[in-house]
């Protein structure tokens, strides 16, 4: 039955392959720290809470920020370079609206293929396109941190609630500690 | 009965049989597509290879061209699966050039080619035919224009959004994430009133030379009606445009955008008054701002955030004049418009891109 009908979705396969993670230090201590933000409402304030955070308590140290001003593209390649040249580890964040948590997953994967570990920070609404877009990457249950949504209406005082609660996880998978999950 | 006659009944009644096996045939296909997730929730058209090359037929592109991609997605839209698509929508093969012509329009926005099939706003592309081709195919620019009855129109929108469903596999509450979604997300598709526009069409204002079959589209995230059948006054009808255009809730601070669908009446209410569709986007553009003081009443305050159309006066509510998409669409029967929102934080595209027949 139906051997004639041609399937819509059928079409070229898809070039992915998947990601190789980037080889962790044991610990962040004197990592150089890249912040990439995008321009969601408390996505700089967010990272530069973790960032402060990984310097007083990992003795890591914020070299360079970045901010991405289209929410939905992945990141410019000159940034990217930026980033890679400058930083030994990368907090992507705070993926907060359907396609800027796929973006900032795809730019994560994007920091890794170029050998800098980088954790991706997405509030926990977003997780079935977080996964897709892992999934999509080639690299499915990669692993980002998830925090409690919504983030754009906190305080200064809830962001860091939010970036103390997170930073365990954070720092786990920019390290050694991060086992990827089993695909 | 004689038995010629008996014969007759015989024959009928099998022809009605087969007539009937044939249909529950076609509506077990129907039901395929369903249980394969290839439908946006209405039955779709079952799809053969002949349909294909008949679609294939219509435009000199190779098939396995790349005419639409999401570049973070790693997916990519041939002309043969756009082909495989729009038969799946139900389009006539003809409507095919104009498909194509709208996928590389679409692609000349920056939220498209981003992550704007994904978005929280669920954004419904916008497309408008300029040129013959609209009475050729019988794309409904008149009466209704906005609403349901004309293939060319339901069918062609509809033809984008299988794409983005079956090519680049964004589903919502998947890859598409869309909170609300758009009302008619598929359905967006207009001819431009030309014979009843006072102005030139969109497809000439962008650069065309006029009578070219042409495409433009943008993503919306609404359309919002302006009922002005009360005055005769250019500039109070603007003043009401503007207040819809200002509206706290359409902007995403620190951005916004906004296009006009005009009525005809209003159409020509503007241009008796000396207004061209240039003075209609310089007029809105300065007058179209909401103040600091009532965006930090709803919670918007600007915190002092940059961009290019924040000032002292607060927010500017369209990018920047030509900003303003301007089409002419619907009957002369009545005063009303549209103001459309373009999801776009940097606007249209502002060009057209020409129908191309194989």
């Amino acid at each position: 039955m139906f051997s004639a009908m041609i399937d819509p979705t059928a079409g070229p396969a898809n070039r992915v392959r998947a990601t190789v993670l980037a080889v962790r230090k044991p610990d962040l201590a004197g990592s150089k720290v890249g912040l990439l933000a995008n321009v969601k409402r408390n996505a700089e304030q967010f990272l530069d809470e973790v960032g402060a955070l990984l310097g007083q308590e990992h003795g890591a140290e914020v070299v360079l920020r970045r901010k991405k001003l289209s929410i939905t593209d992945s990141v410019p390649p000159d940034m990217l370079a930026d980033l890679v040249a400058a930083c030994d580890v990368v907090v992507v964040g705070v993926g907060d609206c359907g396609s800027c948590s796929a973006s900032a997953v795809a730019d994560g994967l994007a920091l890794e293929n170029a050998g800098i570990p980088a954790v991706v920070v997405c509030s926990d609404a977003f997780g079935v396109t977080a996964d897709a877009m892992a999934a999509l990457q080639g690299s499915p249950g990669y692993r980002y941190v998830q925090i409690a949504h919504p983030v754009a209406p906190l305080g200064p005082d809830e962001l860091r609630q939010r970036a103390v609660a997170a930073l365990p996880e954070i720092v786990a998978t920019l390290t050694a500690g991060n086992v990827r999950a089993a695909a | 009965m004689t038995r010629a006659e008996a014969s007759a009944d015989v024959t009928a009644a099998e022809d009605l049989q087969d007539d009937q096996a044939a249909l529950e045939y076609a509506r077990a296909a129907i039901e395929h597509a369903y249980d394969k997730g290839w439908t946006d929730g209405l039955p779709v058209v079952p799809v053969t290879r002949p349909m294909v090359e008949e679609f294939l037929a219509q435009t000199s592109r190779p098939a396995d061209e790349v005419i639409a991609a999401v570049p973070h997605l790693g997916r990519e839209c041939t002309v043969e699966q756009a082909a495989v698509n729009a038969a799946l929508a139900g389009c006539r093969p003809e409507y095919f050039p104009v498909v194509l012509a709208a996928w590389e329009a679409l692609g000349r926005d920056r939220a498209v080619t981003g992550g704007g099939w994904q978005s929280t706003s669920g954004p419904a592309p916008f497309i408008v035919v300029n040129g013959p081709i609209r009475h050729r195919l019988g794309i409904n620019c008149t009466g209704g224009v906005l609403g349901p009855g004309y293939r060319a129109n339901a069918t062609i929108a509809r033809a984008i959004g299988l794409v983005v469903r079956n090519v680049f596999g964004i589903r919502p509450q998947e890859l598409e994430q869309a909170t609300q979604g758009v009302p008619g997300r598929w359905t967006l598709c207009i001819g431009e009133n030309e014979e009843d526009s006072p102005w030139e069409p969109l497809a000439t204002e962008v650069g065309l030379p006029a009578g070219t079959d042409a495409v433009c589209a943008t993503l919306l995230r609404t359309c919002e009606f302006v009922d002005n059948r009360n005055t005769l006054n250019p500039e109070e009808l603007l003043a009401d445009f503007a207040d819809t255009i200002s509206r706290t809730g359409a902007a995403i601070v620190p951005f916004s955008s906004a296009g006009l669908v005009l009525g005809v009446e209003h159409a020509e209410l503007l241009a008796a008054n000396g207004f061209a569709k240039s003075d209609v986007q310089q007029w809105l553009y300065e007058r179209c701002v909401r103040s600091h003081e009532d965006l930090a009443r709803v919670g918007k305050s600007l915190d002092g955030r940059i961009s290019s159309g924040v000032d002292e006066y607060g927010l500017h509510m369209l990018p920047s004049p030509e900003q303003l998409l301007i089409v002419v669409a619907g009957a002369r029967n009545a005063a009303m418009s549209m103001v459309v929102r373009p999801f776009g934080f940097a606007g249209w595209s502002r060009s057209a891109v020409p129908v191309q027949a194989a």
